[in-house]
């Protein structure tokens, strides 16, 4: 069995969400009763790829908003528990969607093992970072061309590229693609330049300087909530790939020859008849996910019961190699321009 | 997922928040908080005691078993005991019968009509429940000596609240109403004690949030071994969220 945690995107969300479900009293509550409530697990689902596997999956809600970030205690519970059910319901791999896994990387929960009498098997979990990292590597090399980008020629900037999904793309452009030059921008200059030698290519830059040059931004950190950007000093076409949580360039960033692509985002071939990709403001629920979520189903399709997704800059080309052809093969595909226009429209 | 922008300052908090764990157990506040807090665990284990030797007397063919149970926590009210001699402090007994007052006498009329399901809600699933997910938050913060106690007990714990569970479980289709109503009357009771025990609980470090969520995961856990759903979970475990 496979297992997603998840969380609403705002608490008013997770209220109405609670009243449709029938825990209408919590519902009601407050956000310091949304803080004592624990997980739950919402929803059970059978899904069968495109090669014919058939699995079961259990969506679990963590009761976590992120009303709830500045609460390190809270935040910490709700992730633990959360996996802790997981554990205990017996799911063999469950992705860390959300803020999820940030939380568990943030907050160094490694070092919390034991929560009451249980002792929690990382192997059963994973962020799901690499099947993001490299649905986002898909995305930008199949959206660049359908806006009049040459990747060859192009600079594509990454920011936030020393993160675990920074420098998993920034390997994969390197070595799998042939981009003409990558901007790396993140906050830290020192695992910045080390991110630099490592690839033995690529500019060091700061943000404010690698906007206005770049063809295609892939953001994968959270934008500085203090950023103003000028539209009119980006290069057009722009491709940017929002592989950040929550997604929320379209409201920063608009104007003629810039396109905004929700990044982390695939579609499954058919309908999967559950309801939790409502909670996650999924334009079309019963097919689009989260690539990290996937990343549970694809390994529970390839009976691959590991963390495969662990800890920072463990992300490989061989790995991201492995989780794509399978993705592929039971039947995902990278969220397109094409489909988002088309999912707007209908 | 990406990092979070404001990570170094949540950091910093987390880092604070482990060296800041352990209370002074010293301090005159400490100890005042400890008189009634451990009275209340010493009086638990006392109540515990007499609830399984009550249950015992109904049901004659597992008197044995029960009584058993019934020593096991007399030997965990000794040791809460030894706790509280430890940091000098003398348990508040008076305040703890009158905060176990409700709750023991619903146990007390329950049992003269014979109802066993709600004597079992009572004492095998919510006090158990509540004192399980107490010991466990209280543990990281305990000093040595009670670290050691609780830590043996918690163990033992486990086993009484499975007793309970599996009674009604093999019971579950005749006495689900019963339990129903058991729960709607005295879950709110131990909400209640929730509120009463936050401030001296905080003193210790315990944290009230951190406490109710615990209870409701030992509890609905329990619930969902009987055999109830989640929808019907929630709705009886909502008493306990919402003052």
């Amino acid at each position: 069995m496979f297992g997603l945690i998840g969380h609403s995107t705002n608490f008013g969300d997770a209220k109405r969400k609670a009243l449709e479900l029938g825990y209408d009293h919590i519902a009601d509550g407050d956000l310091d009763v949304w803080c004592s409530a624990p997980p739950q697990l919402v929803e059970h689902v059978t899904v069968t790829s495109a090669v014919g596997k058939t699995i079961e999956g259990a969506y679990i809600d963590s009761c976590f908003v992120p009303e709830m970030l500045s609460r390190f205690k809270t935040a910490r519970r709700k992730v633990l528990n959360a996996m802790e059910l997981a554990q205990k319901k017996g799911i063999n791999i469950t992705a860390l969607g959300g803020f999820t896994s940030i939380i568990f990387e943030n907050f160094n929960l490694l070092q919390h093992k034991h929560v009451r009498n249980t002792t929690l098997q990382w192997e059963r979990f994973t962020t799901g970072n690499t099947h993001t990292a490299w649905v986002i590597c898909r995305q930008l090399e199949i959206n660049a061309p359908m806006v009049g980008i040459d990747l060859k020629k192009a600079r594509v900037a990454v920011i936030g590229a020393t993160g675990d999904i920074g420098s998993a793309i920034c390997r994969w452009l390197n070595n799998r693609t042939e981009v003409g030059e990558l901007l790396l921008v993140a906050r830290q200059q020192k695992p910045l330049l080390e991110l630099q030698n490592q690839l033995g290519s690529g500019q060091v830059m700061s943000l404010e300087d690698a906007l206005p040059q770049a063809d295609a931004v892939i953001w994968v950190a959270s934008m500085p909530k203090t950023l103003q950007i000028d539209p009119n000093c980006l290069q057009r076409p722009c491709l940017m790939i929002d592989g950040g949580y929550p997604k929320n360039l379209d409201s920063k960033f608009s104007g003629d020859g810039i396109h905004i692509l929700k990044g982390g985002i695939v579609e499954f071939f058919k309908d999967i008849g559950w309801n939790m990709m409502q909670l996650a403001e999924m334009e079309r629920p019963h097919r689009q996910m989260f690539a990290c979520f996937a990343e549970a189903m694809i390994l529970e399709f390839e009976e691959c019961h590991t963390n495969f997704s662990w800890g920072r800059n463990n992300i490989t080309l061989e790995k991201m190699d492995f989780i794509g052809e399978a993705s592929v093969r039971h039947g995902f595909s990278t969220l397109n321009l094409k489909n988002q226009i088309q999912a707007a429209m209908a | 997922m990406q990092t979070l922008e404001s990570s170094s300052v949540d950091l910093v908090e987390a880092k604070d928040s482990a060296t800041a764990l352990l209370p002074d157990f010293t301090t005159e506040l400490y100890k005042d908080a400890y008189s009634r807090i451990n009275a209340i665990v010493i009086e638990g284990e006392q109540e515990a005691h007499d609830n399984y030797m009550a249950i015992a007397s109904l049901l004659p063919d597992q008197e044995e078993e029960l009584k058993k149970l019934a020593r096991m926590e007399l030997s965990h009210m000794r040791g809460f005991t030894a706790c509280g001699r430890n940091l000098g402090v003398k348990a508040d007994m008076d305040f703890s019968k009158k905060f176990f007052s409700p709750l023991h006498n619903n146990f007390q009329e329950a049992f003269s009509k014979d109802k066993l399901p709600t004597c079992f809600l009572i004492q095998a699933i919510l006090i158990e429940a509540f004192a399980i997910s107490a010991y466990h938050i209280y543990i990281p913060v305990s000093d040595p000596f009670a670290r050691k106690i609780t830590e043996g007990v918690v163990q033992d714990e486990y086993l009484h609240l499975n007793y309970g569970q599996e009674w009604l479980k093999a019971n579950f289709e005749t006495c689900k109403d019963e339990l129903i109503e058991a729960n709607k009357v005295n879950l709110p009771l131990i909400r209640s004690m929730l509120e009463q025990v936050s401030k001296d609980a905080a003193v210790l470090h315990m944290e009230k949030e951190d406490l109710i969520e615990d209870f409701l995961i030992a509890y609905q856990e329990a619930l969902t071994d009987i055999g109830f759903n989640t929808r019907e979970i929630a709705r009886m475990a909502a008493s306990a969220l919402i003052g």
